[in-house]
């Protein structure tokens, strides 16, 4: 197959093309279960295998896919034919930033290939987790295990050759009551990194035990809890909140794409221009994130992305500057000539397809937030007259430059002259994006950051799903509207 | 195509047939192209063949299934396919209640919604369609984004319990066109749903976008103060709306799950605007209908509201099966929502600006990023994105920047609801995140809706 690969790509660049590249899936798996207030609600497994193939011709793109390999010649022919016609009308010629071919492979740390655990034993898990969530005031109860595992061989007309073999692990847990007047309410518990390794030995049943244990008290606690106030006060973002604050309003305004307007059919643009680079006071000087996508173990982390750039650790907004962007080949070329500079000296190594059937577009890697001074959670909680604080996404809603967000969460705990309170439900908070990053006035030490996996960021048109993580610390920002 | 696919499936019943328990099997067939265009270039052009069998296999309460991308040639993955959906359901769980297993009592197919010139429109036709929407509008600094998503959806099953089959065929196109100043940051849509290639027309995006376009330039713009407005939302802001109506509202599985917003004690009950009437009706062939569902359940229209009069909860087979409801037929890929129109009588933007008014309106023509915030209470937060306008008392027309609402939908379809345009439109609302769906929702071309809070207007564009 490989060598039938490198054949047809020889002969679509003698065919005019400048640049050829072709990803063949052996196989793609996955296996998810759902149990549902103890109704094996799911048990499915899915397998599938094709190749993809993306040709430049003429400065324009053209992609075929197809899940019927004995044909590959019609699929290649198909993707120069796409691109012919997609030269019609090219207005920014593409072209690819420079990088280097490499022959080599990437496997995702596994210990246990969750493939290889009988299903008897994956509803085993999800009925202990179940009777453990039946308890007291629960109405329903949801636990989720996914597993993923595929291969993935990338060749291009620039000499790289390169395997991939990925495997992934989510798990939650879920219940949902009913307070007095008849609202809904839920607590969910994500499995996020643990240790070097992601294979079944993460499925760790003393840990989603203690967490299940956990989200029914807390579940009980907001049933009886009085309404979030409407009220400008600290918020204070534990991990299970500021991944998704970190995911909306970094990770994906900083996407190189969506910023030069490749995004604004559909998922939106970004309030981020290319002047901003090196001058824009994103946050405070608290704030220093980066797309690292050589943090071990995590689905952010996948060793060459679809362009076959090797991972990168790349800063993306330095003590509060914004300095860099999620960016791919095409995009940093693009970008660098648009703004007669060098903003991006080279690839960050982001651009990701979900499946054979879908061409690479910049995706998130790990996006994260380095820990910072300001102590734990506890001492946080000490510095703060007037806060909340919140866990839990539980709603999200951001403007289509990612200029401003609404967001909900499970629960809330108030805050005054530094210590809790009491819990909250129906918390919200919203605000504008640079105001509140800008309002950044502490970040928890190394004992508050959590490596946060996701599996369902959607992005692009056709819609992709991928798999990222989001490293971050505790957080508080003031002067938050919270309770609208 | 049909008699292969549909032979394929009796071969692999016959197989199926030796094992141990039941197997069902679904087929999805897409032959997606895509084109999209950004920076007024085409950024992509694609075209995927994808073949999809979801093998579901019952024993007793047990239930597995299993999917597969695969190709008609290979009969051989196939049938392991069923040898391991049989095996999972060995090691599953019983459900505690009894799975309905649909027995076909004749072989159905539906090729009505199918349209062969749509289906062999080639990329140049594509491309022609959409330069022709934007002739004359796009300039050095306004930029051409958008897509033309068309594609071929093709649906069969058959089970063990009969060797009847059913067979769904259908076209679809979405043709959206942005335009999009790229130093000012705004940008106006003009959106286009064809189930035929001759539901395409190119002049009327271009009229929608060279409005918007001609307000866009020369009106004065800025942020809105917070507070109470008259809203008068498009097709697209309407259509969202009620798909989230669709999910957290007169879903009956949902409803018993305690996420929505409707309780089976208002069934009967006056709950929307007396304006509003609501009915999941397949008759409608922009909607990509199934006049059957997936359980073999023949589909007509199904009223939701009448005259704001809650009529009844949708019930999918496996709920109804779960809570000891009965099936409505809506064990299908998407329903085939319409919203009637009413007494309205603008039916461009151009009339609606023009028209006498007896107050500001806001005209919201498309929702961003439109979450659920408390599914008990319908409440449900957006932002205006693609061409809002500030019609105001005077005549005159201003731009807002945009703003949110954070608002029930049983607040926004309720007594607030003023009028609705006789014309309706359909609205191609098919993001699907997984298989091709092709799916619309007929709305009025506007629906205005008084006193809706703003909780929040943006500084800039």
């Amino acid at each position: 197959m490989l060598d039938q690969m490198k054949m047809h790509l020889d002969r679509i660049r003698r065919s005019g093309a400048s640049y050829v590249d072709c990803r063949w899936y052996p196989f793609e798996e996955s296996n998810a279960l759902t149990m549902w207030n103890g109704n094996l609600k799911q048990a499915a497994a899915s397998r599938e295998s094709g190749v993809g193939v993306r040709v430049l011709y003429q400065g324009a793109w053209g992609f075929s896919a197809s899940s019927d390999t004995s044909a590959l010649g019609a699929v290649f022919d198909k993707a120069l034919d796409n691109a012919r016609i997609a030269a019609e009308r090219v207005t920014f010629p593409v072209r690819l930033a420079e990088k280097d071919a490499v022959q080599t492979a990437f496997t995702s740390p596994c210990h246990i290939d969750p493939f290889s655990v009988p299903l008897s034993d994956k509803v085993a898990f999800l009925k202990t987790m179940d009777e453990l969530l039946d308890q007291s005031g629960i109405f329903q109860r949801i636990g989720d295990l996914t597993f993923m595992r595929k291969q993935i061989h990338f060749v291009d007309s620039e000499g790289s050759e390169i395997e991939k073999n990925i495997t992934e692990v989510f798990g939650s847990l879920s219940v949902l009551g009913m307070d007095a007047q008849g609202a809904a309410h839920q607590r969910s518990f994500r499995l996020n990194q643990r240790g070097g390794t992601r294979g079944w030995e993460s499925i760790d049943k003393e840990h989603f035990a203690e967490n299940a244990e956990r989200i029914v008290r807390e579940l009980n606690q907001i049933l009886v809890a009085p309404q979030c106030p409407v009220d400008d006060r600290s918020v204070i973002l534990l991990p299970g909140q500021m991944f998704l604050q970190t995911h909306e309003t970094i990770g994906h305004a900083l996407e190189l794409d969506r910023i030069l307007g490749y995004e604004l059919a559909f998922a939106g643009g970004s309030f981020v221009t290319l002047d901003d680079f090196g001058k824009l006071r994103y946050g405070s000087e608290k704030l220093t994130a980066r797309a690292d996508a050589t943090l071990p173990n995590s689905p952010g982390s996948f060793g060459f992305d679809d362009d076959g750039v090797p991972a990168k650790d790349a800063l993306l907004i330095d003590r509060g500057i914004l300095v860099g962007a999620i960016t791919g080949r095409q995009m940093v070329e693009e970008a660098n000539a648009r703004a007669h500079r060098v903003i991006f000296p080279e690839s960050g190594g982001a651009n990701r397809a979900t499946a054979f059937y879908r061409v690479p577009i910049e995706r998130m890697t790990n996006i994260n937030i380095d820990p910072g001074t300001d102590g734990t959670l506890d001492e946080i909680v000490a510095a703060t007259d007037r806060g909340i604080v919140l866990d839990g996404d539980r709603s999200w809603s951001i403007g289509s430059n990612r200029e401003q967000f609404h967001f909900g969460t499970e629960i809330g705990w108030l805050v005054e002259d530094g210590q809790i309170t009491h819990v909250v439900k129906n918390a919200t908070y919203k605000d504008d994006t640079l105001r509140f990053w800008n309002a950044l006035s502490a970040v928890g030490d190394p004992s508050t950051w959590q490596v946060v996996y996701v599996d369902n960021c959607g992005k692009g048109q056709p819609n992709q799903v991928m798999q990222l993580g989001h490293g971050v610390p505790v957080c508080r920002f003031d002067g938050v509207r919270i309770g609208e | 195509m049909k008699a292969r696919i549909l032979q394929t499936l009796t071969d692999l019943r016959t197989y199926a047939l030796s094992k141990p328990c039941e197997i069902a099997l679904f087929y999805h067939e897409e032959d997606s192209a895509l084109m999209r265009f950004a920076n007024s270039a085409v950024s992509l052009n694609t075209s995927e063949h994808l073949i999809r069998l979801e093998i579901t296999a019952y024993a007793g309460r047990k239930r597995a299934s299993y999917e597969m991308i695969t190709d008609l040639t290979q009969m051989a993955e196939m049938r392991q396919g069923i040898d391991i959906a049989a095996e999972m359901v060995e090691h599953a769980q019983p459900l505690a209640y009894d799975p309905t297993i649909p027995v076909f009592s004749e072989s159905y197919a539906d090729e009505s919604c199918y349209d062969a010139a749509l289906a062999e429109i080639d990329g140049a036709s594509k491309l022609a369609t959409v330069n022709a929407a934007v002739t004359g509008l796009e300039t050095q600094h306004l930029k051409l984004s958008g897509i033309f998503s068309s594609g071929v959806n093709t649906v069969a099953q058959i089970n063990t319990r009969s060797e009847h089959t059913q067979f769904f065929r259908t076209t679809d196109a979405q043709v959206t066109v942005v335009l999009a100043h790229d130093t000012l940051k705004w940008e106006v849509q003009a959106e286009q749903s064809a189930q035929r290639k001759s539901d395409l027309d190119s002049q009327a995006l271009r009229e929608d976008l060279a409005f918007l376009v001609e307000q866009y330039t020369h009106a004065p713009a800025g942020q809105l103060p917070l507070g109470s407005y008259d809203v008068v939302f498009g097709p697209a802001a309407t259509a969202d709306l009620l798909n989230f109506m669709n999910w957290i509202g007169f879903n009956g599985g949902m409803a018993r799950r305690g996420y929505a917003c409707l309780r089976e004690d208002q069934v009967g009950h006056k709950i929307l605007s007396d304006k509003v009437t609501l009915v999941d009706d397949p008759s409608r062939r922009e909607t990509f209908p199934y006049r059957r569902d997936y359980t073999g359940i023949p589909r007509g229209p199904f009223p939701l509201f009448q005259h704001g009069v809650f009529a009844a909860f949708t019930w999918a087979q496996d709920d109804a099966d779960e809570y000891g409801a009965q099936p409505t037929g809506h064990s299908v890929g998407h329903k085939s929502l319409v919203l009637h129109g009413g007494s309205g009588d603008v039916d461009s933007l151009a009339a609606l600006a023009a028209a006498p008014r007896d107050k500001d309106l806001l005209y919201i023509p498309f929702l961003h990023y439109v979450n659920i915030v408390n599914p008990t209470k319908g409440l449900v937060t957006g932002s205006s994105r693609f061409g809002a306008l500030l019609l105001k008392q005077d005549g005159s027309i201003a731009i807002p920047f945009n703003v949110r609402l954070t608002q029930s939908v049983l607040d926004i379809f309720g007594d607030k609801v003023a009028w609705l345009s006789q014309q309706t439109v359909p609205y191609n609302t098919s993001h699907s995140y997984g298989a091709r769906n092709p799916t619309a929702i007929i709305v009025p071309r506007f629906v205005r809706v008084n006193d809706l809070e703003i909780s929040h207007a943006n500084a800039s564009f």
